[in-house]
């Protein structure tokens, strides 16, 4: 009974750590809607489809960019390598956002303005 | 006699381990405040809304509400919509006034503020001459054109009936457009939503407009980067940083929207004077408590050049950073001390 009580309590303590949420990695959304996660530092390149277009992103090292867009401006292929950051279509509805991973004293923004 | 010392023991220690167990499952049913993030494509731009409470389920909820705020502004004034209240005031321009919602009615008696306090160089009447460019297949009107639409550029030329509810355009070929101060006004709204539904800490950010209020889980500010306005990489995009709560910051720059000819750049803040790109700056961000006055506020200081838009941000009392035509980077007395700049500023 004493050994089940101390055991449960570790349990409490091990679970609470498991549930804090993780950061860093790419989570692409069409439409607001999450379709592919990856994390950085695996490369790799993935055509992200959507009823309005397509874009064709790569990973590399820690960094993303976007190589290929079915839109007519290329905003999104313009913007290059993004360590942090939103990379967006907004023709073809998709956006790449990547977060570094957080380190102790990390100044993180929380959001751009321009 | 021992047996009983043997039983108080066990007892106590006993005891002593429950209230060790009560404690940590107490742990687990009072979650910390956790960070939770939501974007949406409204409003044609990215809305990313932030919002820090200790209930995944308050969360979705706040979060979706704030969206379908954002969502419902939007039809009501978005100038590409045809069912728009805006596109409908447009379409009657010298024929009848509109009645509008009240929120079509702030926006535009706000616009009208704006214009009075920057005199004229924020005009949401700008709307004939912006929509002669498109800076996506790098159309420029001709001199002429622009020449001939000036005109109907006036926001002394919107009458507004408070009683009756109505906007009305008094020249026919007037056009509004909102694009200058529906993000900031929408993003005022979308943390008004937040706040209706428990959330005491958040930011919504329309685009490059932003609303903050509250602290972090840590008791820190939130904390936005100004873009720089001629960044060539990942590296160098951000200026400078500024941590904020309660407030807003919108930024306008001559990189939002732009095109290039003949080694020139033209871009979609337009001095509604001579209906040409103003010249003075590269971009303007402003710091105040409203998203509707920053959003607008931004546009007019751009226009105003870097003295007469410093003049402009003291006399409202709101703080700001012009980066002028030469890349000189001007601040208002409030920001001292308050603009962490990177490395290469």
């Amino acid at each position: 009974m004493l050994i089940f009580l101390l055991l449960a309590s570790c349990a409490g303590i091990v679970f609470i750590k498991n549930v804090l949420p993780h950061s860093g990695g790419v989570i692409i959304e069409v439409q607001g809607k999450v379709t592919h996660r990856y994390v950085l530092g695996q490369d790799r390149t993935v055509r992200v489809e959507s009823p309005y277009g397509h874009l064709t992103v790569e990973i590399k090292g820690k960094k993303v960019r976007v190589i290929q867009a079915s839109c007519q401006n290329k905003l999104c292929e313009h913007q290059g390598w993004v360590s942090y950051g939103v990379i967006i279509c907004l023709p073809a509805r998709i956006s790449v956002s990547v977060g570094g991973p957080e380190r102790p004293g990390d100044k993180r923004i929380d959001a751009t303005s321009g | 006699m021992a047996f009983n010392v043997q039983r108080r023991i066990s007892s106590r220690l006993l005891f002593g381990l429950s209230c060790l167990l009560g404690i940590s499952l107490l742990s687990c049913s009072s979650p910390k405040e956790t960070v939770y993030r939501k974007s949406m494509v409204l409003m044609d731009t990215l809305v990313a809304i932030t919002v820090v409470t200790n209930s995944a389920d308050r969360a979705e909820k706040a979060m979706d509400a704030a969206f379908a705020e954002i969502g419902r502004l939007d039809t009501l004034l978005n100038f590409f919509s045809e069912q728009s209240e805006l596109s409908m005031i447009n379409r009657n321009a010298g024929l009848s006034g509109v009645r509008v919602s009240p929120e079509t009615m702030e926006v535009v008696e706000k616009a009208i503020e704006v214009s009075e306090k920057s005199g004229g160089a924020f005009d949401i009447t700008i709307g004939p001459e912006i929509s002669q460019w498109n800076f996506s297949l790098k159309i420029k009107p001709d001199d002429k054109s622009i020449k001939k639409l000036l005109g109907l550029v006036d926001y002394k030329l919107i009458q507004v009936d408070k009683a009756r509810s109505t906007v009305y355009l008094k020249e026919k070929g007037m056009l509004m457009d909102l694009g200058g101060i529906a993000k900031g006004y929408a993003a005022d709204k979308a943390v008004e939503e937040l706040k209706k539904k428990g959330i005491r800490s958040g930011l919504v950010s329309v685009a490059g407009d932003i609303k903050a209020f509250g602290l972090k889980p840590d008791g820190t500010r939130w904390r936005v980067g100004i873009r720089n306005p001629r960044s060539t990489e990942a590296s160098n995009e951000i200026m400078a940083t500024v941590e904020i709560n309660d407030a807003a910051i919108s930024t306008s720059g001559d990189y939002q929207r732009y095109l290039i000819l003949d080694g020139k750049r033209f871009h979609h803040i337009l001095d509604p004077k001579t209906g040409y790109p103003a010249q003075g700056c590269q971009g303007v961000s402003v710091i105040a408590g409203d998203g509707v006055y920053t959003d607008a506020f931004s546009t007019g200081v751009f226009v105003l050049g870097p003295e007469k838009g410093m003049e402009l941000l003291q006399r409202m009392g709101f703080e700001g950073l012009i980066v002028d035509k030469d890349g000189s980077i001007h601040t208002t007395p409030g920001l001292k001390g308050k603009l962490e700049f990177t490395t290469n500023h």
